[in-house]
């Protein structure tokens, strides 16, 4: 049943093999360069994001893809939709700004005194009766470094695939072999 | 794909400048304890006030949401620059979207320093949040108190 596979195979020979395993990582290399470079672009470790609790509601739902942006010389505003990550909480969390505190900066410090560097933010879900402060794990304010970004535009459900693929693993790993398989026994 | 760059791109399109009225009726300061630490002292200023405003224009095919609200801007006696939500709002029809509404602060209004003595007089002012179907979210502001208010010594009871 396999002979004449084979047979193709080994008349296209280990070139072409090669080829094929050539193709796949550069796929892979463009997609993290794409990836890495929107990073750069957009300031933030992150700049696309899948809202994956309800705590938004009924802005975003579970599934919702949000584009994020962070420029480091922009101050956060009341009412803008950031994505904030604590140190030790291993997701980040998308909520709206309830306050903002504009530090005076220490005369001393040599840092640039722009307004954006030392600012103090408290955060709320829309969906949420209180606010943040029992998910900052002890610290009292977020600062500018827990930030990823902020929100700028939205696309809904086209991230679901992603909590799809989290849920049932089987899908991940079907997807994946799939595709490897077509990359591997495609030829033009 | 395409239809949906083009509903997106279509909200630019659309641009609506809503005003309203917006009146501080009442502005009390009180002294009590903070959240986190029961015997430390912590003013909390209880804010009334009232809100007419007319944000239809707002809705058109990309409107899924209004998030609306009030925010106090102040800069303490340490000179901080403060913005402080101190009521907001969700609509999410085009009905609901005449507002007029006379009320208190919905969120505890308390200053970083835990006291407003010698705080200058604050501006309040209504903005709203446009949430799209998809596209851009944009911000904008309805109303602004055109003189700014005191805030009065703080009191030990309501």
């Amino acid at each position: 049943m396999f002979t004449e596979e084979l047979k193709a195979f080994k008349r296209l020979g280990f070139r072409h093999v090669l080829l094929q395993v050539l193709n796949f990582a550069s796929v892979i290399a463009s997609g993290l360069m794409i990836w890495k470079g929107l990073g750069i672009v957009t300031n933030s470790e992150s700049p696309i994001v899948v809202v994956l609790s309800g705590s938004m509601e009924p802005a975003f739902y579970r599934g919702d893809l949000l584009f994020l942006t962070n420029p480091a010389g922009e101050r956060y505003n009341t009412g803008d939709i950031t994505v904030y990550k604590i140190p030790g909480a291993d997701i980040p969390i998308v909520h709206r700004v309830l306050e903002t505190h504009d530090v005076k900066a220490k005369k001393s410090s040599k840092v640039a005194a722009t307004g954006a560097a030392n600012q103090l933010l408290l955060t709320k879900g829309d969906n949420n009766y209180v606010d943040d402060i029992e998910l900052y794990q002890g610290l009292e304010w977020l600062e500018r470094k827990h930030i990823v970004g902020k929100v700028r535009g939205f696309l809904p459900y086209v991230g679901y695939v992603t909590i799809a693929m989290n849920d049932f693993p089987q899908l991940k790993y079907a997807l994946l072999g799939g595709l490897g398989l077509l990359a591997l026994i495609q030829r033009e | 794909m395409v239809l949906l760059a083009a509903i997106a791109l279509s909200s630019f399109v659309f641009t609506a400048d809503p005003q309203g009225d917006l009146a501080i009726s009442s502005l009390k300061v009180v002294s009590s304890n903070a959240r986190r630490y029961p015997n430390k002292k912590q003013d909390l200023a209880f804010v009334h006030f009232n809100i007419t405003a007319d944000l239809t224009p707002l809705f058109h095919w990309n409107t899924k949401q209004l998030f609306l609200y009030l925010e106090a801007e102040y800069t303490n006696a340490k000179g901080t620059k403060n913005e402080v939500v101190i009521w907001d709002r969700i609509v999410r029809r085009k009905e609901d979207a005449f507002i007029k509404f006379a009320g208190k602060n919905k969120y505890m209004f308390r200053d970083v320093s835990s006291s407003f003595k010698n705080v200058p007089p604050a501006h309040y002012s209504l903005k709203y949040n446009v949430m799209p179907y998809v596209g851009v979210l944009t911000y904008g502001e309805a109303v602004r108190t055109t003189e700014p208010i005191a805030f009065p010594p703080s009191q030990s009871r309501l």
